[in-house]
């Protein structure tokens, strides 16, 4: 009988060592996968990102603001023939981001090759708290890289005011 | 020619369909960012965490005077954590009532953000971005009824 028992016990712990080496392979096998289903998936979005945003037509705008003493941005809207306007509104968390330094990355689009006509307008308060507009209008040329254009508005003590610009990266 | 009435007529009954609110209690609200007549723009999903009271403003010139009691309201219970916002929905030749609180512009020209219909409303959010009550209706009615859900939403959610 107590032989029986024993056997019983052993057949029971081997049965469970089994198990357990069994689910760590398991694991293992479901760990590769998932590696493996992350590559295929990063692969994929570089694919995609290749064939709906090719270099030739990728376009990017970027927003920042160098100190921001006498101007602070509320909203922003570019725009150029051939492209989906940009608007962006700005809450007092994200200003707060840009006067820390922060460059905003304001839209990634398509653009064909050529030149385009664009119009930034950034609406904004002065140091008075009046309303604001800075605005660039500046033909860009789209070539065959991808273009990264970054809206920079800066401060200009000596005139006690603020500027736009655009900045080729 | 009764394919072109059927068509007509499908298209007539379809058109004020898409007019109906499609937002009722219990949906999570899609995110928006609108400007503020007085202010910096503000965005609902910034608000994660927080009780957020929107009122909903009908047809407004300068309303400011109908709106104090809302206003008086929404303040007294900022220490609660309730974050609350006017939108306003301008029409030609209006002015924006002036409010301490932040008034916030609803235009089609501003595609981030969306309208709502029917207005005046009232909406309650909560802190996970669900809206929790929804009151329909003339903002002076509805006060009584807005003050005492309001309140036993607060200290509901305040548990």
């Amino acid at each position: 009988m107590t032989t029986l028992i024993r056997c019983f016990v052993a057949i029971l712990l081997l049965g469970s060592v089994y198990t357990t080496a069994e689910e760590a392979r398991l694991g293992q096998d479901i760990e590769a996968v998932k590696r493996s289903v992350l590559e295929l998936n990063q692969q994929l979005y570089a694919l995609e990102e290749d064939l709906l945003s090719p270099a030739t037509t990728r376009a990017a705008f970027y927003f920042s603001l160098s100190h921001g003493e006498f101007f602070e941005p509320l909203s922003i809207e570019i725009k150029a023939s051939g492209m989906q306007p940009v608007q962006h509104i700005y809450t007092e968390r994200q200003v707060t981001a840009l006067r820390m330094g922060a460059v905003q990355p304001l839209a990634q689009l398509n653009m064909g090759p050529g030149k385009h006509d664009l119009h930034v307008l950034v609406r904004g308060v002065d140091q008075l708290g009046q309303q604001r507009q800075l605005v660039i209008r500046e033909q860009v040329e789209k070539t065959e890289q991808p273009l990264m254009l970054e809206v920079v508005v800066s401060d200009q003590p000596e005139l006690s005011s603020a500027k736009a610009q655009l900045q080729r990266w | 020619m009764g394919h072109i009435v059927r068509f007509v007529l499908l298209i007539a009954l379809a058109l004020p369909l898409q007019a109906q609110p499609t937002i009722s209690p219990g949906q999570l609200l899609p995110d928006f960012s609108l400007p503020a007549v007085n202010g910096f723009g503000q965005r609902l999903a910034e608000q994660r965490g927080q009780a957020v009271m929107l009122i909903w403003l009908g047809d407004c010139d300068a309303c400011h005077e109908q709106l104090a009691a809302y206003q008086l309201l929404a303040e007294g219970r900022i220490n609660e954590g309730l974050v609350s916002w006017f939108v306003w929905t301008p029409a030609a030749g209006q002015q924006p009532p002036n409010m301490r609180l932040p008034v916030l512009i609803s235009q089609p020209r501003w595609r981030t953000g969306w309208a709502f219909e029917p207005r005046p409303a009232v909406m309650l959010i909560n802190a996970d971005g669900v809206l929790d009550h929804l009151i329909l209706g003339d903002l002076d009615d509805n006060y009584s009824r807005v003050e005492q859900r309001l309140s036993r939403w607060l200290t509901k959610n305040n548990q």
